[in-house]
């Protein structure tokens, strides 16, 4: 159907015993872990596409983010600061479930569809209060903010974040999606958000936006 | 009003065997929230055959000592305790909770919503066994084990269910629905469905109605409701469903119920409630089998003004007939089709005593309904 390279097409079928064989014979012949990487990342990103096209589902992506974090533990301790030169990654993106709240389903599959496409991921996890958002956003300058929310008496909690990005001078940098399953347009707008996510590929898009 | 969580938990029983599958307000959670589960992988990925082949020995050995903190030191003073405390909370939370349903019924008239719950088998299994990463790998890893661990749930559960509803038969059981929403159809019908649908069938014929609420867009699976007889399940669409399309696909044949998105009841107006409830009576509750709610319940911090807007509002454009009275139903009989599994059934005590002098059915019947509410009193742990 398309020029998928012999991993990437087994990445997107999910054929975990496949990918791992295929990821162990190209370790074993030296091959660089980033070209590895970048296969998987293209298996992600169609996962993401067919995820889009009602293909997929949500346990399709959360197998794909657990393949891939797999071979991430392997790949990692062989990449050392090279990665950082050699493939920079398209973006820094800090998440987490809002305070009160801690479901972490939905913002963990956002965080491997993000990971498994190549952005930089700061999970700040679950029941994360607003001053601690900020603060990563500082730290790290990352232009987007995630903001998991599964609970609705929550709400208060989404704009009480935007707002203090907004106390702290960073709103004109930073931008806010929210997401989760009580989270709609009418939410986004209560909250001051910039975009609300209606799932993990509308993640991506969003990022693609920003960071491109 | 459709209360569907305040009678869900009363914490000193959470409390006296040390459940860890909840996070309670006012313990760990800031006093005004509501209660959150917390999963955990309970169940390891080589313990399928073990639930398989023996469920006691499951349960007891295995589950929950992991699942109540109070009872992980086998035999200790401290999980005989918990035990014993566990039993008699037990006791005083169904009293408890029958006393409210009686006083929101007769004192003010609000008849329960549902009474009694359960949960599908493969929600049993990775809701708070496998968790869902636990689950997901095993649908690809071990697809077998999960199918026949299903399949030994449907009658553990069903008992669970039958344990817990209205002996009149006055109310539906209440299913939560949890991992659906993350399946494909074709999953969704290999492991979601059959042992489903089998607890669905166990029930209704039981004389049951089931109150089912569809977490997330269940819009690619609820038409497998048509398969069940017509007006048994009472269908909670929730927010991320579409309930016109519901109503289209499967409202001629199962009752639906909710339509007001929580957004809106938390964060809209009073118009455009009104807007809402009249949209939704001339549309979805066309023909009947339609009852308005939020999307699957009436979140906590509604504005009490949209609340007042929505009542309004549904008494204005959505009474059929100012002469009914609101009655509940009598059930029909019904008949119940499977065996109360038991740790110690009767034959074995009798053989123990070595024969009885008087009326035989007139011991073994409290001693097999004590067995039958003991060993349901495991699979609670479950939900």
């Amino acid at each position: 159907m398309s020029n998928f390279t012999e991993l990437t097409q087994a990445f997107i079928n999910l054929d975990e015993e496949k990918v791992y064989g295929l990821v162990q014979k190209k370790i074993a012949a030296g091959e660089d872990p980033v070209g590895i990487i970048k296969e998987c990342n293209e298996g992600m990103t169609e996962i993401g596409k067919l995820f889009e096209q009602n293909e997929y589902f949500l346990s399709e992506l959360i197998m794909s983010g657990e393949i891939f974090k797999s071979i991430m533990a392997k790949l990692e301790p062989m990449l050392g600061d090279v990665q950082q030169e050699n493939e920079p990654s398209k973006g820094t993106v800090v998440i987490g479930t809002v305070k009160e709240d801690i479901h972490d389903i939905g913002k963990d599959i956002v965080v491997s569809m993000l990971r498994g496409t190549g952005y930089e991921v700061v999970d700040l996890g679950v029941d994360v209060p607003a001053d601690k958002f900020v603060a990563a956003a500082k730290e790290t300058g990352a232009k987007l903010v995630g903001l998991s929310c599964l609970l609705n008496f929550t709400f208060p909690e989404l704009k009480k974040v935007v707002d203090e990005l907004d106390a702290a001078g960073l709103r004109d940098t930073v931008k806010v999606a929210i997401g989760g399953a009580p989270c709609n347009e009418e939410v986004r707008k209560f909250a001051g958000a910039d975009y609300y996510a209606k799932d993990a590929a509308a993640a991506v898009s969003i990022c693609k936006e920003i960071y491109q | 009003m459709d209360v569907l969580r305040n009678n869900r938990i009363w914490a000193p029983l959470y409390d006296a065997v040390g459940c860890k599958t909840y996070k309670l307000p006012g313990r760990d959670l800031p006093a005004k929230g509501q209660f959150q589960f917390h999963e955990e992988e309970y169940m390891k990925a080589d313990e399928y055959d073990v639930l398989i082949n023996d469920p006691v020995e499951f349960m007891l050995e295995r589950y929950i000592p992991r699942v109540l903190g109070a009872t992980a030191e086998k035999g200790s003073a401290r999980a005989n305790m918990a035990f014993l405390k566990g039993g008699m909370a037990q006791m005083m939370m169904s009293d408890i909770m029958r006393n409210r349903s009686i006083y929101l019924q007769n004192k003010l008239g609000m008849p329960q919503p549902m009474t009694g719950a359960f949960l599908a088998p493969f929600d049993v299994i990775s809701d708070a066994m496998r968790g869902l990463r636990g689950i997901l790998l095993d649908i690809y890893r071990q697809p077998d084990k999960v199918l026949a661990a299903c399949d030994v749930v449907v009658n553990e559960i069903a008992n669970f269910a039958l344990s817990t509803a209205d002996p009149l038969k006055r109310y539906p059981i209440f299913v939560p629905t949890h991992k659906a929403c993350f399946l494909s159809p074709k999953q969704f019908d290999k492991f979601y469905w059959p042992s489903f649908k089998k607890v669905l069938e166990i029930l209704i014929d039981a004389g049951y109605t089931v109150r089912a609420y569809l977490e997330g867009d269940w819009g690619p699976h609820w038409h497998h409701f048509l398969e069940l007889p017509k007006g048994k399940v009472l269908c909670d669409i929730d927010n991320q469903g579409d309930i016109f399309k519901a109503k289209a696909e499967i409202g001629h044949h199962q009752c639906l119920t909710g339509g007001i998105p929580n957004s809106m009841l938390i964060l809209g107006s009073p118009g455009e409630i009104r807007e809402r409830v009249k949209l939704l009576c001339e549309t979805v509750a066309k023909d009947g089998g339609f009852i308005i709610n939020g999307g699957c319940n009436i979140p906590y911090d509604t504005k009490p003004e949209n609340y007042r807007a929505m009542i309004d509002a549904i008494i204005e454009y959505g009474t059929y007939d100012k002469s009914i009275k609101h009655v509940p139903k009598t059930a029909e009989p019904g008949v119940k089709r499977v065996r109360q599994r038991m740790v110690t059934p009767w034959e074995g005590k009798l053989q123990e005593l070595g024969g009885v002098m008087g009326d035989e059915d007139l011991i073994r019947r409290p001693w097999e309904m004590l067995e039958g509410m003991g060993y349901n009193w495991l699979w609670q742990w479950v939900m």
